[in-house]
């Protein structure tokens, strides 16, 4: 084993994301840093991969030693605004079955939190609900 | 001056008298060194006088579980199964990375408390009594 790469762990979850949204009925998904100005009145998602607070899990120097390295997948979903929440929360499905306590690749993720609607949606003019899930990876020097 | 940290510790162990392999998953060890006191107060003394007696020790090794079998966790995990336990499973338990900071010796490993916790991993905690004489190289 070897010091754990993040862009790998974050193209698979990303790359989670996008595969079960293209597939129909499908979806734009944007990433960080990805350009996406979004039609008014469409559906839409941004998943939002961050690393977070990692720690020792055992004993051992540079080699022969394990990290535990942590994360957080925030996951927007944007409907029409008016429409009421359930288009909003068929999409939410799809997107929690995906990571709600699954191992993928060795990524632990944890039970997911939310949906909660936000009560301030960014950008404007949409129904936005918000899920995160938090993950771990063990790392092995 | 040096100061040391937790994760530069590890433990080394051996079931029957063979040679030392690491232990992979160790999270923590400690030793706990005791020397009885023999009290030498003579009569008409005022104040209580001792010497030093016999030396004795026990400790615990905390592990992750890892279900390996290619290193020695798996045979320390089960240790406590060891039925006509001899005491020679031997131990060192190492204070830095350079492999030469360390307290040998040998142990009968006493209990062991296996958990599973959700979400949380998993974590085996062996208690041991050291068996004879402590080397200390610190």
């Amino acid at each position: 084993m070897a010091a754990i790469d993040l862009n790998t762990l974050r193209y698979t979850i990303e790359g989670r994301m996008k595969t079960e949204f293209d597939a129909m009925p499908a979806y734009h998904v944007a990433f960080h840093n990805t350009p996406y100005v979004p039609t008014p009145n469409s559906t839409w998602l941004q998943c939002l991969v961050s690393f977070g607070v990692n720690s020792y899990l055992t004993q051992g120097g540079t080699t022969g030693s394990d990290n535990s390295v942590r994360g957080v997948m925030a996951i927007n979903i944007f409907t029409p605004k008016g429409d009421g929440p359930g288009a909003n929360y068929t999409i939410t499905k799809r997107a929690r079955d995906l990571f709600n306590r699954q191992v993928v690749s060795g990524i632990i993720f944890d039970a997911v939190n939310g949906p909660e609607v936000v009560a301030t949606p960014i950008p404007e003019g949409f129904f936005q609900t918000q899920m995160r899930v938090t993950f771990e990876a063990f790392e092995s020097l | 001056m040096a100061f040391f940290r937790g994760e530069e510790g590890s433990v080394s162990f051996e079931k029957d008298g063979g040679t030392n392999a690491a232990i992979t998953s160790t999270r923590s060890w400690s030793l706990t060194v005791n020397k009885e006191l023999l009290e030498v107060t003579d009569h008409g003394d005022t104040s209580r006088a001792y010497v030093g007696g016999l030396i004795s020790g026990e400790g615990t090794v905390e592990v992750l579980y890892t279900a390996s079998s290619s290193d020695e966790t798996n045979d320390f995990i089960s240790d406590i199964f060891t039925t006509e336990d001899g005491g020679d499973a031997t131990f060192e338990l190492f204070l830095d990375t350079s492999g030469t900071k360390k307290l040998s010796f040998a142990g009968i490993i006493t209990s062991a408390e296996y958990s599973a916790t959700v979400g949380e991993l998993e974590v085996i905690t062996c208690n041991f009594t050291v068996n004879g004489a402590i080397t200390e190289a610190i």
